[in-house]
């Protein structure tokens, strides 16, 4: 379903580049408190009784029309990436909610500690604002979005009650659970956005259906087009699809007047607002902001500081999975967001590397995708096809790493000089490399995650060192901070160098953590809406 | 959609690739090559793997006269020389027959698709956290 922009003449009070996770929570937060808010989206709504995994051949469709590789996917919204010189793919969907359609919807926040990677561990940036200083605004995402969960977890800070009770682990998770309380390594129920109960307007509990990456037909998992995006358009926001921004304008002084995007039939349009907001993710908001060069921006808009691209920050991921000839009910409830562990989560210079990871435990998947491989190992063709699949079908578990990605100045989004996304705009080139940090905490969270599974019976073991198709979490690439020259906006999300633009995705990230961002980024985008209404009236009619 | 791919060859090739198992066909004999060429029609990435695949292997007459040894060894040279296209091509193949409900039925499993069925949620037992909920606070003060 295509929105066409019915009122392109009216100049908005703020103009917002996606409609995804944070861009939603922007629109909502604004528009309640009556500023006129235009979005501007180039994917579409999506229908969740049309999700694939209430289809016979949703195991192929993973794989082409819903791979999470836009690579892959090819949908016209979607743009390409040139991975060539780097280690990880990165994966999102393009549309009405983003990449919250596709995720496992695991939550947890980021530790006080990962705001202080500088002051701790003599590595990196401090990040301009604290833990406590974005805690209301975490508070406030986790009712809006639906958190599950539990208090009294010995490696997070105190925090308010969740709106609703944990996902049960399973009896899985209680076997792989038994083995982490046997070695004296913390774990705890993961925090989800997914209904353990009703909650929100049409949205049931979860069914366990076993896999919940490619859209919820249940509606039980949180995705933006269910929660904050009904909410904003209420208020009076404006959502606009299958539009794609090709440039931020600016009038001579250098302040943001809108947009010129291409609308769903191509035509070129232009789109006035008194502020702009970028919510189109680390990667497609460096890209525009690129793509928004001019004779007074020669390196791209809000690039005085010369840092608009650099340090993205993907999060490693690597692990290990085990085979359980006993256990044979894997593959029922959440795939990737049963339980976790942040034993190794902080700083520990023995270890021989900074900074930490968490412990993902995992679910074995359809016969399909089991045969494609278990930790990157694909089932052999040929005599072995049978018997192996036979161990490992329905009798595989796992445990994931994603490690703190640090930030480097040469892992970066730049544009390509001949790959083109359907509409002939530049597409981003992304170049990437795992550090010597990186590699020695992947090697220790394989080793560790090895120990686990023996741990808790595991009679083979596959490992993955690092996995290439891994890059959900799209960090870094236009940082915060205090001085403009080591930063592209300031602790708000407002640009140095454009007092009327603001960044309120993932981009904005100092440094990584080890845990899912999209809680952290939402809580960002609610604190930058709250700070545009209480001290950005200027931008309001 | 044919892709002009030699189904007799394609037919022995899957026979290799997923061979019989005890008295099941394998996935050849069970007619999946017109399926398998189909689905890689609609999709570029799968149409040019099948594509490089078949090209690189005997003409179906010649790969039928090989024993399947000697069939194995002419599939195991593509896959050593073009190992990311025969990698996609088994994986198209292999989500294709665990897509087939006779292949569900000796797999002793119900094949339903996630939805909209699903599963029984379990209820929540707080007696797991017993061990962990005794440990003092560990994450790191700023």
């Amino acid at each position: 379903m295509t929105t066409t922009d019915h009122n392109p003449d009216r100049k908005a009070d703020v103009l917002i580049i996606g409609a995804g996770a944070s861009g939603a929570a922007t629109a909502a937060s604004l528009s309640e408190a009556g500023f006129d808010v235009v979005c501007i989206e180039q994917g579409h709504w999506q229908d969740s009784f049309n999700y694939p995994t209430a289809q016979p051949d949703w195991e192929l469709r993973s794989m082409s029309s819903w791979s999470i590789n836009p690579n892959k996917r090819r949908l016209p919204e979607d743009y390409p990436t040139n991975v060539e010189d780097s280690a990880v793919d990165p994966v999102m969907f393009n549309g009405v909610g983003g990449s919250t359609i596709m995720w496992v919807a695991h939550t947890p926040r980021l530790h006080p500690s990962d705001f202080r990677v500088k002051s701790q561990d003599g590595i990196a940036d401090d990040w301009p604002i604290s833990y406590e200083d974005l805690e209301p605004w975490y508070d406030l995402n986790d009712h809006v979005m639906g958190c599950a969960g539990i208090s009294g977890d010995p490696a997070n800070p105190p925090r308010s009650e969740r709106p609703m009770p944990p996902i049960p682990i399973g009896r899985d998770g209680e076997l792989i659970a038994g083995a982490f309380d046997r070695l004296g390594w913390h774990w705890w129920p993961s925090d989800n956005y997914i209904n353990s109960t009703r909650y929100g307007e049409g949205r049931d509990a979860c069914n366990f259906c076993g896999h919940n990456m490619m859209g919820c037909y249940q509606r039980a998992k949180a995705s933006t087009d269910l929660t904050y995006w009904p909410r904003a358009i209420d208020q009076g926001a404006e959502l606009v699809t299958g539009a794609r921004v090709r440039k931020i304008t600016l009038d001579t002084t250098g302040r943001a007047t809108g947009v010129n995007y291409l609308d769903a039939e191509g035509n070129d349009k232009h789109r006035s607002a008194r502020a702009v907001v970028m919510a189109a993710n680390g990667i497609g908001t460096p890209r525009l902001l690129l793509m928004s060069q001019s004779s007074k921006n020669p390196n791209g808009l809000a690039n005085s500081s010369g840092l608009v691209g650099k340090n993205l920050m993907f999060h490693v991921f690597g692990g290990a999975s085990g085979i359980f000839p006993d256990h044979e009910d894997p593959w029922v409830g959440p795939v990737a967001n049963i339980i976790l562990s942040q034993e190794f989560y902080e700083t520990d210079r023995s270890r021989g590397f900074l900074r930490g990871y968490t412990f993902q435990m995992t679910r074995g998947q359809g016969p399909g995708a089991i045969a494609r491989g278990v930790a990157g190992h694909r089932t052999p063709w040929g005599e072995d096809h049978h018997p192996v699949i036979k161990r490992r079908f329905r009798n595989t578990l796992g445990l994931g790493a994603i490690g703190d990605d640090l930030p480097e100045e040469h892992n970066s989004v730049t544009l390509d000089s001949h790959m083109t996304d359907s509409s002939g705009l530049p597409a981003p080139k992304i170049n990437y490399r795992v550090s010597g940090n990186s590699r020695a905490l992947l090697d220790h969270a394989v080793a560790k995650g090895t120990e686990l599974l023996k741990e808790a019976g595991a009679t083979e073991i596959l490992v993955n060192p690092q996995s290439r198709e891994t890059g959900w979490h799209l960090l870094g690439t236009a940082r915060m901070g205090d001085d403009p020259e080591r930063s592209v906006v300031d602790r708000n999300g407002q640009a140095h160098d454009v007092d009327n633009l603001f960044i309120v995705d993932g981009s904005v990230f100092v440094t990584g953590g080890g845990v899912n961002p999209t809680p952290t980024i939402q809580a960002i985008a609610l604190r930058t809406a709250d700070y545009i209404t209480n001290e950005r009236k200027d931008l309001k009619t | 959609m044919s892709l002009g791919i030699d189904s007799i060859l394609l037919t022995a090739a899957l026979d290799r690739v997923i061979p019989p198992v005890d008295d099941f066909p394998g996935a050849g004999e069970m007619g999946l090559s017109g399926e398998v060429i189909n689905r890689c029609g609609a999709d570029f990435r799968f149409s040019e793997a099948i594509r490089v695949v078949v090209d690189l292997l005997p003409a179906a007459n010649d790969f039928m006269k090989l024993d399947g040894e000697a069939q194995d060894e002419a599939l195991r040279a593509v896959e050593l020389s073009h190992p990311d296209s025969f990698g996609l091509w088994l994986d198209v193949i292999y989500t294709i027959y665990y897509m087939q409900p006779e292949v569900h039925v000796r797999l002793n499993w119900h094949g339903r698709s996630p939805q909209p069925d699903g599963n029984s949620m379990p209820p929540w037992d707080d007696s797991v956290l017993n061990v962990v909920r005794a440990r003092d606070p560990f994450w790191r003060k700023t």
